[in-house]
């Protein structure tokens, strides 16, 4: 009898145990959220959603940027159902769908052509299934020091997209700060090591996005555009016009010290730059090179359900509020500045951007609206987005760190290659 | 009822010893075979397949993924920064700890002290220490700071191709020598100050003294931490990811960075789980290596 007792008790043990395998829908009312921004970002929406949906809890985790891909991957591949929501960069949406780490949410399609802005869209999709929401939109703009510029005696940079800088031109203007008026940084751009912010620089001198053919799984970053963006990007460095051993987003507190004349940073450093008392700035669009193309940075933050989570209804309804409905997508960008994907939350808030920091931010809607319509280049959909950026990003440090930029992207091109080999 | 029958068998466990020390041995068995050889195994067997991220599809491919490592630059430059990372660190490491230990076990004013300072690393999370290292580092930070204030051109550190290297063995070994200098003053310690008097007596000289009495009677200490600070050398990781991210052009690229770049960054579990093999299969040899070496002189 008591033999028979202790393997029941193992067996319903052991029963339990199997249960929390796979996806499905226990109804649990805690909805587990993962993401890199900090927790006060994601504060507002998700007051908002438990306020519609009483007894319902979003419990927010946050990883740091810098581990957010590594991390995810190891937990969404040992199919961990401690995740229901997570944040996915919008050029990885291919991987992540092939790997099945992403929910299809194909039926709604619609909804989310008609919801999101124009180019926020397609992002998304894989394929031809729709894998993520759009939550978050970015572009870059050129921030100055005004009082750094003003004691070198340079005339700042419009506001006006027509009088959109170069970057010689900004170059020179940094240089001169450097020289007369105290500036330790002639220019720093915030996403230092970072193909987000630096494959604009390749893409204005006609050289790609550095994935060409007809599956996206050819290198091209040896064209002509792509070695000289990056032998000017090594110069900045070796000339001392830029830092050395600063990691990316660990760059703005040298604008906001006083040390750099010049920033590239995203809508989000708005609100940073606004916060600093002391600080005397403005805002112009972002630069191109003389006789190229203008091209700015775009793309964000989508968001995403585990296939293995196991509440799969109340995680669609959470997305459903921050991606379609205006009002939970607004609440998305109250805490921290950045655009809104959706397209009714995207014209609420382009008054309050330009609002934001007085004086200092003005005009700073008027350049994301032009370049949301005439120049934003989105970083290229492959399914080998991952190795691709995870070989430029150290490309791009070892370019900044002194390391010969033609060999570099031809060494680039190789670990490219072999890794999408791989993928096959 | 139960009195006889307990009695039974046990008497049929104590006619058979080798049941019952198996009986005592079972838990640390399960745990050995649950926890060390079955994923051994399991990661044997992912490293002969192949995933395609594209179609998902697992498939039975030899020693492929083996084959596509050794043609791999970027796998054989990790194999070199990490054969040269060990052959510098350890005698150093251990050349250190030896040396503080000697001297820690001398009495003078303040050894105590001192000794806590050296030990104080190890009390702090290697995270913590790669971050205050990594400001410390910087082109613009402390160390370049005080490089100035002795007439020293400021370094690069981090952002050199030939320092990157030389700068983690500077921040392992500040972790590293005091933790292992522990290990060996318990065994100076253990020595006893007889074969000291004895050894004065007889006329030696302190350096004598060292060789001929110190080094014998240390060597399994020292054998332990040899075989130990090897392994651990082998297997570093935090720092790298936190300050080098394996650059600049591949400098600090350890293997066991590389692994962790595959798996996690770009997702090839087979590939990193044969790369695993390799890395085991060397620490392995290694090891052996040095036991022989150790072991010959009995």
């Amino acid at each position: 009898m008591k033999k028979c007792l202790a393997l029941a008790s193992l067996l319903a043990v052991l029963a339990a145990g199997c249960g929390t395998g796979g996806g499905g829908d226990t109804g649990s009312n805690t909805l587990r959220f993962v993401g890199p921004e900090d927790p006060k970002t994601f504060q507002p929406v998700i007051d908002g959603f438990q306020a519609k949906n009483p007894g319902v809890k979003v419990a927010y985790t946050q990883v740091p940027f810098d581990q957010l891909n590594a991390t995810l991957q190891q937990r969404l591949a040992a199919k961990d159902d401690t995740i229901d929501v997570y944040t996915v960069d919008q050029p990885r949406v291919a991987a992540l769908a092939t790997r099945g780490f992403l929910a299809d949410l194909s039926d709604w399609k619609d909804r989310v052509k008609q919801a999101a802005l124009p180019a926020q869209y397609d992002v998304n999709e894989h394929n031809g299934k729709l894998w993520s929401v759009p939550i978050w939109t970015s572009d870059q703009f050129l921030f100055y020091n005004k009082t750094l510029l003003k004691k070198a005696g340079v005339t700042p940079p419009s506001s006006d997209p027509a009088k959109r800088w170069t970057w010689e031109q900004t170059i020179e203007a940094g240089k001169k700060a450097q020289a007369e008026g105290g500036a330790q940084w002639a220019f720093v751009p915030e996403q230092i090591e970072q193909y987000y912010q630096l494959q604009s620089l390749a893409e204005s001198l006609g050289g790609g996005s550095g994935i060409t053919g007809q599956d996206m799984l050819t290198p091209a970053l040896t064209t002509d555009g792509w070695v000289k963006a990056m032998t000017w990007y090594h110069s900045l460095f070796d000339g001392k016009l830029a830092p050395r051993g600063v990691g990316s987003f660990q760059t703005s507190p040298l604008f906001t010290e006083g040390k750099a004349a010049f920033f590239a940073g995203g809508p989000w450093d708005v609100g940073g730059f606004a916060a600093a008392k002391d600080l005397d700035w403005g805002v112009a669009p972002y630069p191109y090179f003389a006789g190229g193309k203008q091209v700015t940075p775009t793309g964000s933050w989508s968001w995403g359900i585990n296939p293995a989570s196991q509440n799969q209804q109340l995680a669609r309804k959470f997305l459903e509020y921050a991606a379609l409905d205006p009002e939970g997508n607004l609440l998305t960008t109250k805490a921290t500045t950045i655009i809104p994907s959706n397209r009714a939350a995207f014209e609420k808030y382009v008054p309050t951007l330009d609002a934001l920091a007085g004086d200092k931010s003005k005009g700073v809607g008027a350049i994301m609206t032009y370049d949301a319509e005439h120049t934003a280049v989105a970083r290229p959909r492959s399914v080998g987005y991952i190795q691709f950026e995870d070989v430029m990003t150290k490309a791009f440090a070892d370019i900044r760190n002194g390391a010969d930029p033609a060999s570099r992207l031809q060494q680039a091109t190789q670990e490219v290659t072999t890794a999408w080999a791989q993928l096959r | 009822m139960t009195g006889p029958h307990r009695g039974a068998r046990l008497g049929r466990f104590t006619g058979r010893p080798v049941l019952v020390s198996l009986a005592f041995l079972a838990p640390a068995l399960i745990a050995l075979v649950v926890l060390r050889l079955v994923p051994a195994v399991m990661a044997f067997a992912s490293s002969l397949s192949h995933t395609s991220l594209v179609t998902g599809e697992t498939s039975f491919v030899g020693l492929g993924n083996y084959a596509t490592l050794f043609s791999d630059p970027t796998f054989l430059q990790s194999v070199r920064v990490t054969l040269l990372f060990s052959v510098i660190v350890n005698p150093l490491q251990i050349a250190a700890a030896l040396a503080l230990a000697v001297l820690f076990t001398r009495r003078f004013a303040g050894v105590r002290f001192l000794r806590v300072l050296v030990i104080l690393p190890i009390a702090v999370p290697p995270a913590v220490s790669a971050a205050i290292w990594s400001v410390a580092y910087r082109p613009d930070g402390l160390l370049n700071s005080v490089l100035s204030v002795l007439g020293i051109p400021p370094q690069p550190f981090l952002t050199s191709p030939s320092q990157a290297l030389w700068s983690l063995i500077v921040l392992l070994s500040w972790i590293g020598v005091g933790y292992w200098m522990m290990f060996l003053i318990a065994g100076l310690q253990d020595i006893p100050t007889s074969l000291y008097e004895a050894a004065a007596i007889d006329g030696a000289s302190a350096w004598a003294r060292f060789w001929h009495v110190t080094l014998p009677l240390l060597r399994r200490p020292l054998a332990f931490v040899l075989v130990a600070d090897t392994v651990s050398n082998f297997l570093v990781f935090a720092p790298v990811q936190m300050l080098t991210n394996g650059g600049p052009q591949g400098s600090t690229n350890v293997t066991m960075f590389d692994i962790f770049t595959r798996a996690y960054s770009v997702g090839d579990l087979s590939l990193a789980q044969a790369e695993v093999m390799l890395l085991v299969l060397l620490v392995l040899a290694v090891v052996i290596v040095q036991f022989r070496l150790l072991r010959g002189r009995d």
